[in-house]
């Protein structure tokens, strides 16, 4: 299908679904950091895969990014990406450091992002589960720091090359002092997309 | 993050000579231009030069034959359409015995239980059984690894410089 015949109606929907996932992440957050952490969810687009390099500063930007294949009756793949600078404030952010204090992208860091970006993405999924009545799991999260274009090509060998449109659902993470920027990516096959489509009804 | 509607820019710094050949494509140009191929993951960048007439192309692989998938699209991401095809284009039907290639990518960008399938050296694979079935050899070769590269041919010396974040820049 072709990404500029959704309706506004039906790009609500899929913002929709992203705000409730978001939601949930926000609360499991929040619950383990025993402070409040609020996601919100500013833009929802949906664009073909081919056009998700330009959007994020070229292919050779350098970004960190999370991957989770995307399991039970759904088909497709989940990707987290974060620029440099964004790493270190959700890193800061998640491990209540003042902003700035992480210097550099050490293992700690990457364990604070991976399992971060882990919490969204099972939640987001969680709501899509929840409002298609389909059966909707995360793999196993895999994380990399390199130049974007290359990273989503990875992504879309393990996904066969199956994937030609993707949900940009941008997040944003704000505790009292500071917000960070994200973009989840949601990639699921053509077929999966009709039938998430179709179960929300907007189809 | 800022999300925005252009392109970022290349390393190398793109002037009027500077040819982009993108992912599943494939460029022949003459010196002064140059070639660059941007954020080679599993993918394979092949370079063909011919010193004398400072002639060159450079391909983008994907993935090593049409059977690897049912999904249309450029015919020219695969190893076994394009490689004989910029041998073609490169020496205009002359023999080929001036060319020669060097390859860079080939990377496995996810670990662990993600790269069941090894695309990275099966693309490196596929290359260079088709290079040898063209009897072009392969003079310098930058793959394998888990990082993406960046490639450039220059058509005055053919030399190919590598851009990575992880090791910076590699002359081949």
């Amino acid at each position: 299908m072709d990404p500029r015949d959704l309706t506004d109606m039906q790009l609500d929907a899929l913002g929709e679904v992203g705000s409730i996932g978001a939601g949930h992440a926000a609360t499991a957050l929040s619950q383990l950091l025993g402070t409040p952490v609020d996601i919100d969810v500013p833009d929802v687009r949906l664009l073909p895969v081919t056009e998700v390099p330009a959007v994020l500063g070229g292919p050779e930007n350098l970004v960190g990014a999370v991957y989770s294949r995307l399991l039970g009756d759904l088909g497709g793949g989940l990707l987290f990406v974060l620029d440099c600078e964004g790493l270190l404030q959700l890193s800061d952010l998640l491990r209540s450091r003042e902003p700035g204090t992480s210097k550099s992208l050490g293992s700690a860091e990457e364990a604070t992002v991976t399992h971060a970006a882990a919490m969204l993405i099972s939640a987001y999924l969680a709501a899509v589960a929840r409002l298609t009545e389909l059966s909707a799991l995360p793999g196993p999260e895999q994380f990399a720091f390199d130049m974007l274009g290359a990273i989503l090509e990875g992504v879309s060998m393990q996904i066969g090359l199956k994937v030609d449109n993707a949900i940009l659902i941008l997040t944003r993470f704000s505790t009292a002092g500071t917000s960070v920027d994200a973009a989840l990516f949601f990639l699921p096959d053509p077929d999966s997309l009709d039938v998430m489509l179709g179960r929300l009804g907007i189809i | 993050m800022t999300i925005s509607n252009t392109t970022g820019g290349f390393w190398a710094d793109p002037d009027e000579n500077t040819v982009v050949v993108a992912t599943g494509e494939l460029a022949v140009v003459v010196h002064p231009q140059v070639l660059v191929t941007p954020a080679l993951g599993s993918c394979v960048g092949v370079t063909l030069w011919d010193a004398f007439a400072r002639r060159g192309g450079m391909a983008h692989i994907m993935l090593p034959s049409p059977s690897d998938t049912r999904l249309g699209g450029l015919a020219d991401r695969f190893a076994t359409v394009a490689i004989p095809r910029l041998a073609e284009a490169v020496t205009g039907g002359l023999p080929r015995r001036r060319l020669v290639a060097k390859l860079a990518g080939g990377s496995t960008m996810f670990g662990g239980e993600a790269n069941i399938t090894g695309i990275g050296m099966r693309n490196v694979d596929a290359v260079k059984q088709q290079l040898s079935l063209l009897r072009i050899p392969v003079v310098a070769e930058d793959i394998g690894g888990n990082y993406a590269r960046t490639m450039e041919l220059y058509l005055d010396t053919g030399l190919v410089v590598v851009r990575s974040y992880r090791y910076g820049i590699k002359e081949l």
